[in-house]
């Protein structure tokens, strides 16, 4: 993992330790306030592993009641066939520009890069993603993911491509002093939005939950991004992957009052979108995709991956993400889930993620839907090895390990011997080639071990 | 083979055990001793939302006109510009008979009905019922009409209304639980009201 | 009720007064405790690390040494996780999933073996102790210890309060327990992890030695000799004042 750099600077790493920190916290108090909380925990786990385990019914039901209600279902086996798809239906409605949603899984198939080669225009319109979209960042988070960008900045980046920047800064009816109040920068981000509602072609979106029973495509945001991007434009594209439906109503309740409190901290987001069908002169698509779910699910250590809801409860708890940050990963989802996910997705692209872990467990106590993913972390590296992966000095030193332990005669010699390492020069020690003394001063070994205290009956 | 039916084989091919169906019944989610106490608490607070309890000897209308008052004037000619296809509220536009949608992007308050309230997280259930519903998100300010006996404890008894209801999505197949005015933290974590959507909301029980 | 004491690796080689106090404390309750010399390690350096293979016969010694026990007791809650958590997969399904649940497993030697806090709280259930400690404490909950054997409440659930440690130290003569702001976050040592990912490891360690510090305690103390040898180090290195002592050194204290 690439963390050692973003280390480097003490008040960053600080701050954003702090920041999502305080996110475990409001999810903490969220929790507390529910005595059903534990209960509920078991049941979503409960749902999703029925749902998952009875997905192909699901799907066929789910769309059978999508279509019924005047929906248009695709299918996609992959990332290339859902780009193909969801350009095709742009271009056949002469499509210039889209407003869209927050979506992991457009990220996940790489779809703004796809339609923006084809010549059309793809505006974020979440906050934090808009943000990122215009200075050309990757995001950091899945639910927050423009946290680590600096106000300043941000002002900077609106004032540079925001052409009538001047005209909405002066409609601003609050007198502010720090030019780059968050308040302000907001609200011009609100006037420039809401321009891109009004002149796009058509809306996507995300899904945060499909209801088979009904064909509802449930979509939670705070900022209300999403019902903006898709009661203007009359076209409204939705992108799921399969592994988001849930059976009904009943099931949807105990989500629903999962999302923003793992996820935020909040009891709610402030919209929680059902989405039956295209409106009155419009028309609604939803384009259910693979991408290699359907293989997910026979993979016996990691099939309850594909229970996640995507809330990010694991990251803001993980104290390892929250002093790396998300660029410290090389998936684009960071984090526990990311780390499962990225393997999932890619071993030889993304196993130097998988020791970005101390198995401190935090992360299964807090997962909504009780994925194990701490196991899910230990089984994986067990696998580097054998996919030519594993970390050399690891390796050698579990070998050397191995070696002492299984010959208890000359592990027991050894202890002898180790109090001679604390005459070994302290500049010796603190050599490149003993990690441990990047952080640490050596240990300082006794002269006798508990071994040959109790040889000796001194005991 | 269409996508469709590969995936659904590989699916069927690859699941191995299955699970079933938890008891949902069995669970026992948190009520109140006064939902619609903690409702108004709720929405006043954590929603960021207001809340009037509108007298019966006042008019909706009335109610909605002192609302509309107190807004910060309009560009124009300091009127506020009002959207909604209740009987009985006066209003400049109406989303049944607007020609387009981003035409209720210069309302400057929406007056629309919700019919479930939810004690736990202030939502408010708002089926529908217009031919535009951007009138929900567009407009700067939304007044939210709610009967008070509309106040349930929890989102599993607002679903379980929902799905034993004829009433929704029949003419319009939308429908969408808002929690007080639309909000962001995605600048430094900082919490700013009115995001995309809605500035403020005045909940007006009934 | 014969107990078999099994002092780990790094306990053996770095802490032996650890595995000492264990053993004087748990004479001094009167238990008939014998200490099987041929014991090295649990394996959990070699698992964690991605080797679990080079595990296997560890565990397989394990098992056998200590099969003939009541109780194998271990001052330490990694080992002891692991041992219970993880040997069972290792000795009856290598490579299926589930660590952390007790299979159909020829291992009933894992099923017994458990971290002394938890020996002393939830079988022996010790209510009085003659030890003496007049000093302020700082508890640290390590992370398997609390999520793996359950010796306090996880402060990320729902679920009543608890702490095993406390409840033990409590006993102490003298004594004053604090436990750190954000009670249970990882200290960062994480076996290779601590030499892996040095810049995390090193700032997580630092970051929990300030919060122990904080509290104004003059030590640290807690049921995992591996997390204390972590922040002992990340301490020394940057000069900060603050002593380190097991929880068993505490509880055994004059004896």
């Amino acid at each position: 993992m690439a963390a050692e750099a973003y280390l480097q600077n003490d008040a960053v790493v600080t701050r954003h330790d702090q920041t999502f920190f305080g996110v475990r916290q409001k999810r903490d108090r969220m929790a507390q306030a529910l005595p059903e909380w534990e209960d509920l925990r078991e049941a979503a786990s409960q749902i999703k592993k029925h749902t998952e385990t009875h997905l192909a019914d699901y799907l066929e039901k789910f769309e059978q009641n999508a279509t019924k209600n005047g929906v248009h279902v695709h299918w996609a086996n992959d990332a290339e066939e859902y780009n193909r798809i969801v350009f095709d239906i742009l271009s056949s409605h002469q499509v210039k520009k889209v407003v869209k949603s927050k979506s992991m899984l457009t990220e996940e198939c790489h779809l703004n890069t796809h339609l923006e080669a084809k010549g059309i225009e793809v505006v974020e319109t979440d906050l934090g993603e808009r943000i990122l979209q215009m200075m050309k960042l990757a995001p950091s988070h899945i639910v927050m993911p423009a946290l680590h960008v600096h106000r300043e900045d941000i002002g900077d980046c609106f004032r540079k491509q925001i052409s009538n920047f001047n005209e909405i800064a002066a409609s601003y009816p609050t007198p502010h002093d720090d030019p780059n109040d968050p308040t302000f920068l907001t609200y011009v981000a609100r006037m420039h939005l809401r321009q891109q509602f009004a002149e796009a072609d058509a809306g996507m979106t995300g899904a945060n939950f499909g209801i088979a029973e009904t064909g509802d495509v449930v979509v939670c945001t705070n900022e209300g991004n999403a019902d903006m991007s898709t009661s203007i434009p009359k076209l409204h594209i939705v992108s799921m992957g399969i592994e988001k439906l849930i059976p009904n109503y009943k099931a949807m309740g105990v989500f629903q009052r999962f999302v923003a409190r793992s996820g935020t901290g909040q009891e709610t987001t402030v919209y929680t979108s059902h989405f039956r069908g295209p409106r009155p002169g419009g028309e609604m698509h939803i384009v259910l995709v693979d991408n290699g779910r359907s293989e997910i699910i026979g993979n016996a250590e990691h099939w309850q991956t594909l229970k996640c809801m995507r809330c990010g409860a694991c990251m803001n708890t993980c104290p390892v993400y929250r002093r790396s940050a998300g660029y410290s990963y090389t998936y684009f989802i960071p984090g526990p889930i990311g780390v499962n996910l990225g393997m999932l997705r890619d071993p030889h692209k993304y196993y130097d993620n998988v020791s970005g872990c101390s198995l401190c467990c935090s992360c299964d106590n807090v997962c909504p839907v009780k994925v194990d993913l701490s196991t899910q972390v230990y089984r994986w590296r067990q696998e580097l090895d054998s996919l030519g992966h594993a970390d050399p000095m690891k390796k050698m030193m579990s070998n050397g390990m191995s070696f002492l332990f299984n010959h208890p005669a000359l592990y027991t010699s050894a202890l002898r011997l180790s109090p001679m390492v604390n005459w070994v020069p302290s500049p010796l020690i603190n050599l490149k080639l003993n990690p441990w003394a990047y952080g640490h001063e050596m240990m300082k070994f006794p002269k006798k071990s508990f071994h040959q205290l109790w040889k000796e009956k001194k005991l | 083979m269409s996508a469709k039916e590969e995936i659904l084989k590989r699916l069927r091919q690859n699941t191995r055990e299955t699970y079933d169906m938890p008891d949902l019944d069995s669970l026992k989610p948190i009520t109140y001793v006064d939902p619609v106490a903690e409702f108004i608490q709720k929405t006043t607070t954590t929603a960021g939302a207001k809340l009037i309890e509108k007298k019966t000897d006042e008019s909706l209308n009335d109610v909605v006109q002192t609302v509309a008052k107190g807004l910060p004037p309009s560009g124009k000619d300091g009127k506020c510009i009002i959207a909604s296809n209740l009987s009985g509220i006066e209003a400049q536009l109406n989303p049944d008979t607007v020609s387009e949608a981003r035409e209720l992007m210069a309302a400057d308050l929406g007056v629309i009905e919700g019919r479930i309230g939810v004690a736990e997280n202030a939502c408010i259930w708002i089926p529908q019922q217009m031919k535009e519903k951007s009138i929900c998100f567009a407009a700067q300010q939304l007044v939210i009409v709610l009967r008070r006996d509309a106040i349930v404890n929890n989102m599993h008894e607002a679903y379980a209304r929902i799905a034993a209801s004829g009433d929704y999505f029949q003419q319009y197949k939308f429908g969408t639980f808002i929690s007080g005015p639309s909000k962001t933290a995605d600048i430094e974590g900082a919490l700013v009201y009115g995001a995309q959507a809605a500035r403020g909301v005045t909940v007006v029980l009934v | 009720m014969k107990i078999g004491l099994f002092v780990p690796c790094y306990v053996d080689a770095l802490y032996p007064e650890v595995g000492v106090s264990t053993l004087r404390l748990l004479r001094s309750l009167g238990l008939d405790v014998d200490y099987p010399e041929r014991q090295t390690c649990c394996g959990q350096p070699m698992g964690n690390a991605g080797f679990e293979k080079l595990a296997v016969p560890l565990a397989k010694k394990f098992d056998e040494l200590f099969s003939g026990y009541d109780y194998v007791v271990a001052p330490s809650a990694s080992c002891a996780a692991y041992v219970r958590c993880f040997h069972p997969n290792l000795l009856g399904n290598p490579g299926a999933h589930g660590a952390r649940q007790a299979h159909d497993s020829h291992c009933p030697t894992s099923e017994k073996t458990m971290d002394l806090v938890e020996f002393l709280h939830d079988v022996i259930k010790v209510k009085s102790l003659p030890a003496r400690f007049p000093h302020k404490v700082s508890v640290h909950n390590s992370c398997h210890g609390v999520r793996e054997l359950g010796l306090s409440s996880p402060s990320e659930r729902n679920i009543p309060k608890f702490n095993k440690i406390i409840d033990l130290l409590k006993l102490v003569d003298g004594i004053e327990i604090v436990e750190p702001e954000r009670p249970d976050e990882c200290c960062g040592f994480g076996g290779m992890f601590a030499v892996e990912e040095q810049a995390v490891s090193a700032r997580m360690g630092l970051e929990k030695v300030r919060r122990h510090i904080a509290t104004g305690a003059e030590y640290i103390t807690g049921p995992d000799s591996s997390c204390l040898m972590h922040m002992q180090g990340v301490a020394q290195k940057q000069g900060l004042d603050i002593q380190f002592i097991h929880v068993a050194q505490i509880l055994s204290a004059g004896l």
